[in-house]
């Protein structure tokens, strides 16, 4: 679906990407994680035509991204950005129907994925009188119209409380459930860890690692065994065969509040591979 | 290359939708009407002074409509929605054009009413306000491309409001000022030297020359706005 090799992009003198290379498969949510001005947006825009690489190719549906500005090929992507607008003084419905319209789509479409969104009520709404996370919403409600084989989401629930954000991951899950491939552009490291079957780490303009995300965690994580007692100490004990006989005396003498295995999320190896914080 | 009169049409109602309840761009059109007001009070109009009023209502409206629709769309995110859905390039703009256009014939048609002007018997007149009309919207476009908001557009459309649909009143002032000659060649001054030359029975190779005058400037303003749009839209 899409394929990217040593893809670069210069801005004067500011290198934006660097060799960044990564394939995503048909069906698969892809997550491109990194901190704010790392490149995730300027690939977005590349990989939607919206701008010209430096050196390197990025193929989408097998043609090259600088291609994809075709009414036919336009309808088979959609793109969500943190900067997208909607008319302010047009309602929701309004904003909705002229992109149905363009996309060719039924405006029984609209509902549709207004519930999608958990906004079915607020159709006559002007867009005006709207939060910032329901104006978000109404844009991701706007990229469902037309129902994409691919999905370009960029910081999707970045201006979201975390119900509406569930909701949302909801609704991606089952949209690729059903077939869509999503390319993620998010600082949220739990929302790839819940969304993503595959993740880049980039930073400054340099893919870092790549990999599964419980790949990435089981590479990663402490080889120690946590057990917390009922007398309030917590112990960590090497995940070794001689530990099972001291384990088994703090069992057998009844001391175990809990036994747990310490893994990293995908923020802690971010910042251990990068040395740098998501922010 | 494709023209879906359907995506035209959705571009087209959802602009007029908007402009409706956009008090701030609409209210432009009333300037031409209130200058129809005043004018149409005087007894003799002189040809001249029902052609400000056409020039100034295709400077004004014309332009800045288009101007301050493309403007907005850039200021509040929009155009990039726009440009990334099925609708190429030419259905946007021609979306936005008919709305211009719309507004633009009304206004100008309404403020003639005022005045008490008539078209019939005038082909060419209306064949050169067609053209300078063509004119005014392409340079509202490549304005609209210039500029990032639409009070950045407001303050940009004041001297082509100056120049192009103010320049009959300029040209009273020719002899004090010699460098105002280049006025003439202005298409409001075209547009007016077709009406007197078309009302007086003159040649057409004198017609012939006026239009060709406006066509060069729709030729060169299409040369500015698609090289402009070219170089704004990709890196």
């Amino acid at each position: 679906m899409i394929e990217v090799k040593s893809l670069e992009k210069i801005f004067g003198k500011k290198q934006a990407l660097h060799e960044v290379s990564f394939q995503v498969k048909k069906g698969e949510t892809f997550g491109f994680l990194g901190p704010s001005g790392s490149g995730k947006t300027t690939t977005i825009k590349i990989l939607t035509g919206q701008m010209r690489q430096t050196a390197g190719t990025a193929n989408v549906f097998g043609i090259p991204a600088t291609q994809l500005n075709t009414p036919e090929y336009r309808k088979r992507f959609g793109v969500v950005t943190d900067n997208s607008g909607l008319y302010v003084r047009l309602t929701i419905y309004d904003n909705l129907k002229l992109y149905a319209d363009l996309y060719g789509t039924s405006l029984k479409r609209i509902d549709e994925a207004l519930e999608a969104v958990n906004l079915g009520t607020e159709k006559k709404t002007q867009v005006a009188k709207l939060s910032k996370g329901m104006t978000q919403r109404v844009l991701l409600a706007r990229t469902l119209l037309h129902q994409p084989k691919l999905l370009f989401l960029d910081e999707p629930t970045s201006a979201l409380d975390p119900a509406n954000s569930k909701h949302i991951h909801n609704g991606l899950k089952e949209l690729n459930r059903q077939g869509t491939t999503i390319f993620l552009t998010t600082h949220d490291m739990e929302e790839a860890d819940h969304l993503c079957d595959k993740v880049a780490f980039l930073n400054k303009g340099v893919v870092q690692l790549l990999d599964e995300p419980k790949q990435l965690k089981k590479q990663y994580r402490e080889e120690i065994i946590c057990m917390e007692l009922k007398d309030g100490r917590e112990l960590e004990i090497p995940l070794k065969a001689s530990s099972a006989e001291e384990i088994q005396q703090y069992i057998s003498r009844e001391m175990v509040e809990r036994i747990y295995t310490k893994e990293p999320t995908l923020g802690d190896i971010f910042v251990e591979v990068t040395g740098r914080e998501l922010v | 290359m494709t023209f879906s009169v359907k995506r035209f049409m959705a571009i087209f109602q959802k602009d007029v939708k908007d402009l409706y309840r956009n008090l701030y761009i609409s209210s432009t059109a009333l300037m031409p009407l209130i200058l129809a007001v005043i004018y149409s009070r005087l007894g003799d109009i002189p040809l001249s002074m029902y052609m400000l009023v056409i020039t100034l209502s295709l400077a004004l409206v014309g332009t800045f409509l288009q101007c301050a629709m493309i403007a907005e769309e850039k200021e509040k995110n929009t155009l990039r929605g726009l440009m990334l859905s099925p609708a190429t390039l030419t259905e946007i703009l021609a979306g936005k054009s008919a709305v211009t256009i719309v507004i633009t014939v009304i206004v100008t048609a309404v403020s003639m009413f005022i005045m008490d002007f008539s078209f019939t018997g005038r082909g060419w007149l209306i064949a050169g306000i067609i053209l300078t009309l063509i004119f005014f919207i392409v340079l509202g476009t490549w304005m609209g491309l210039i500029t990032r908001s639409v009070m950045e557009a407001s303050i940009y459309v004041l001297p082509v409001m100056l120049i192009f649909g103010m320049g009959n009143m300029f040209m009273e002032l020719v002899d004090q000022f010699r460098l105002l000659q280049v006025l003439e060649y202005t298409p409001g001054i075209q547009l007016e030297q077709i009406a007197e030359i078309a009302d007086t029975g003159g040649s057409l190779s004198q017609l012939g020359k006026a239009f060709a005058i406006i066509g060069a400037w729709v030729a060169a303003t299409l040369v500015l706005t698609i090289v402009t749009f070219k170089k704004r839209m990709m890196d």
